[in-house]
């Protein structure tokens, strides 16, 4: 029989159709973008006061020198450096959770990967001024590029400073890449559903995406070899940041271990800066049925492994001192937890290694408000960590009429301040314009939830 | 005349069996859309490997040789003797090499899904729906007048919740 032509059934088939309806999940992670949150505004306004004070911090050194820096010999790498390795390990926690945790297929990522992969790009973004701020010179920072000059001199690809520029420079490139690619989509989704300027944004930002088939096949791939160079990647990038210490002979830094236990500390760090900046994310947003404890609780086992990592590189390295039987290694050691900064040393101790044991009580990693305290306590230990490695080892090194006593200057703790107003900034800028979460990730999990025969209905 | 089928289904397994049955059929000129990832949507529209991996393996070949090309160059172009080793000595370039290998392999990556995926600003497709970026998915089949009917039996008989029909004079 002959089917009927098209034009008749036309009518027939677009009958009344139901009206399509949002999804619940669009509706409330976009909902973060919407309209007016006061605590929001509080906080943006002291971001910026912050990064305004840290500029004028920075004109000032900048017209009147370095000199007002702390820097005093023979100690000439301070709070700028000490920043910059900070930073530069708080992005880590990002990829880790973006690319890592995405090869080994671990779901419970999706709902946080988005908030950690925008801390990553700004803590880069952040860690990356502090080498410019670093050499006083702002305007000759392209002397560390390799570029062709009348002097006809390159630059040294033997030191690992150079090795630096290539790796921040990488890993802020590939980091900025994996989080624009992952946020298309979403995107999409906010276009589809914005009006106004933000429409305009939203349609230039998304690409064309409309979730084609063809579209998810090359995202899908792009994102597993994003995810695959991202890796590798990370672990080069906080091994190079160590080597800047490790390739030299100073005691205190000349060590094998120097790569590993940067990169568990970094890994120990980001994650401990993940939990801090979404505890409050949540709580104002109201996304507790998306972020839930059972997220916190994984970050916190993620927490207690690496501060043990931490807790044994710490231990090695004065093993190896004293073991090494060199007089310069031992002295750098014992003035550590005995010398005019044993303060720092013990701070730093206190609460990366005995206090995150805490964690191994069930009950501590599920209590939300304790993890935020701890991981506050985590950060400020893991900046003293870097002040510890950093200033001791410079302030002592061989002979001993000429050491000297490093004490941050004002400036310094201005500009300080101001890096975590910069990333604050950014961070509160991006929540009100960006999906927090990555809003189609959690679909697929919500989605394959109710194919029939599905066991776990928990999408997380 | 062109008649176009539009289609809306509930879950992913429903789309794969349809896409499957319709390209046994010999129906191609078909595209879905989803509101989210699903492997297998993505083996019954095109089981094939996606292009972007020769892109990426391009930029990290690229990126490889020009950071040990860019090194050797330059070791050799302001020679400098340290310590008896070669002017250009390979250890120490393999850092650059890698972190090069890994820059342009990312860049060629995203280069990748811009062309194969046609992420550029651009009018969206005339039965592209929001609802799509909802909960919900869409195939769209382009078909003969004749065929007409039997694209929308198989469309139902995989639980489409809704099929409508666009013919084009």
């Amino acid at each position: 029989m002959a089917p009927p032509p098209a034009s008749a059934v036309a009518d027939a088939m677009n009958g009344p159709r139901s009206a399509p309806r949002d999804s619940q999940t669009n509706i409330d992670i976009m909902a973060v973008t919407k309209g007016f949150h006061w605590p929001w505004f509080i906080a943006l306004m002291l971001a910026v006061s912050g990064v305004v004070m840290a500029a004028g911090a920075l004109v000032y050194q900048t017209y009147v020198g370095l000199g007002v820096a702390g820097y005093q010999a023979p100690v000439f790498w301070g709070v700028y450096i000490i920043t910059f390795v900070f930073w530069i390990g708080i992005g880590h926690a990002g990829t880790l959770i973006s690319a890592i945790l995405f090869l080994f297929r671990a779901k419970w990522r999706n709902a946080i990967n988005r908030g950690a992969e925008a801390m990553t790009v700004f803590a880069v973004l952040t860690a990356a001024l502090f080498p410019l701020i670093h050499i006083g010179r702002l305007w000759k920072f392209y002397f560390l590029l390799p570029y062709p000059n009348q002097r006809y001199l390159w630059v040294n690809f033997k030191s690992p400073l150079i090795w630096d520029v290539f790796a921040v420079n990488t890993y802020l490139t590939i980091s900025v890449l994996f989080f624009i690619v992952g946020l298309v989509p979403d995107i999409a989704i906010a276009r589809d559903r914005a009006v106004g300027w933000k429409k305009v944004l939203y349609t230039i930002a998304s690409g064309g995406w409309q979730g084609t088939g063809k579209q998810w096949k090359a995202h899908n791939r792009a994102v597993l070899h994003l995810s695959g160079i991202a890796t590798p990647l990370v672990l080069s990038v906080h091994s190079i940041v160590s080597w800047d210490f490790a390739m030299s002979i100073v005691p205190g830094w000349h060590a094998t271990i120097f790569a590993p236990y940067f990169v568990a500390g970094a890994i120990f760090g980001g994650f401990a800066m993940v939990i801090v900046v979404m505890v409050p994310v949540r709580r104002i947003f109201r996304l507790e049925n998306y972020i839930t404890d059972y997220h916190f609780e994984n970050m916190s086992r993620f927490i207690l492994f690496t501060s043990i990592i931490c807790g044994y590189a710490y231990l090695a390295e004065y093993f190896i001192a004293w073991y090494s039987g060199i007089e310069a290694e031992q002295t750098s050691f014992w003035l550590r937890a005995f010398g005019p900064y044993w303060f720092s040393t013990w701070f730093m101790i206190t609460f990366n290694v005995i206090f995150p044991q805490l964690l191994w009580i069930k009950k501590l990693r599920t209590n939300v408000p304790f993890l935020f305290v701890l991981c506050v306590l985590i950060n400020l230990g893991m900046w003293f960590e870097r002040y510890v490695i950093i200033i001791t080892s410079l302030s002592r090194e061989y002979i001993p009429a000429a050491w000297g006593l490093y004490i941050p200057s004002t400036v310094e703790l201005m500009v300080l301040t101001g890096s975590f107003c910069w990333f604050s900034m950014f961070f509160l800028v991006f929540l009100k314009v960006f999906p927090i979460i990555a809003i189609t990730e959690v679909k697929e999990l919500q989605i394959h939830a109710k194919e029939p025969g599905h066991v776990d209905g928990h999408w997380h | 005349m062109a008649n176009t089928l539009v289609s809306v289904y509930d879950l992913p397994s429903d789309v794969s069996n349809v896409v499957r049955k319709l390209k046994a059929r010999g129906f191609e000129d078909l595209t879905t859309y989803s509101p989210a990832p699903f492997d297998e949507i993505e083996l019954a529209e095109d089981p094939k490997p996606s292009g972007v991996r020769a892109f990426t393996l391009i930029g990290g070949l690229v990126g490889v040789v020009t950071g040990f090309g860019l090194q050797i160059w330059m070791a050799l172009d302001w020679p400098v003797k340290i310590a008896g080793k070669n002017f250009a000595a390979i250890p120490p370039m393999w850092i650059i090499g890698f972190e090069l290998m890994i820059l342009f392999a990312g860049i060629l990556t995203v280069v990748g899904l811009i062309g194969l995926g046609g992420l550029y600003p651009r009018k969206l497709d005339e039965h592209y729906s929001p609802r799509f970026s909802a909960e919900e998915f869409g195939v769209v089949v382009n078909c003969e007048e004749r065929d007409v009917a039997e694209v929308e039996s198989l469309m139902r008989g995989h639980n489409a919740k809704e099929v409508t029909l666009h013919a084009s004079h």
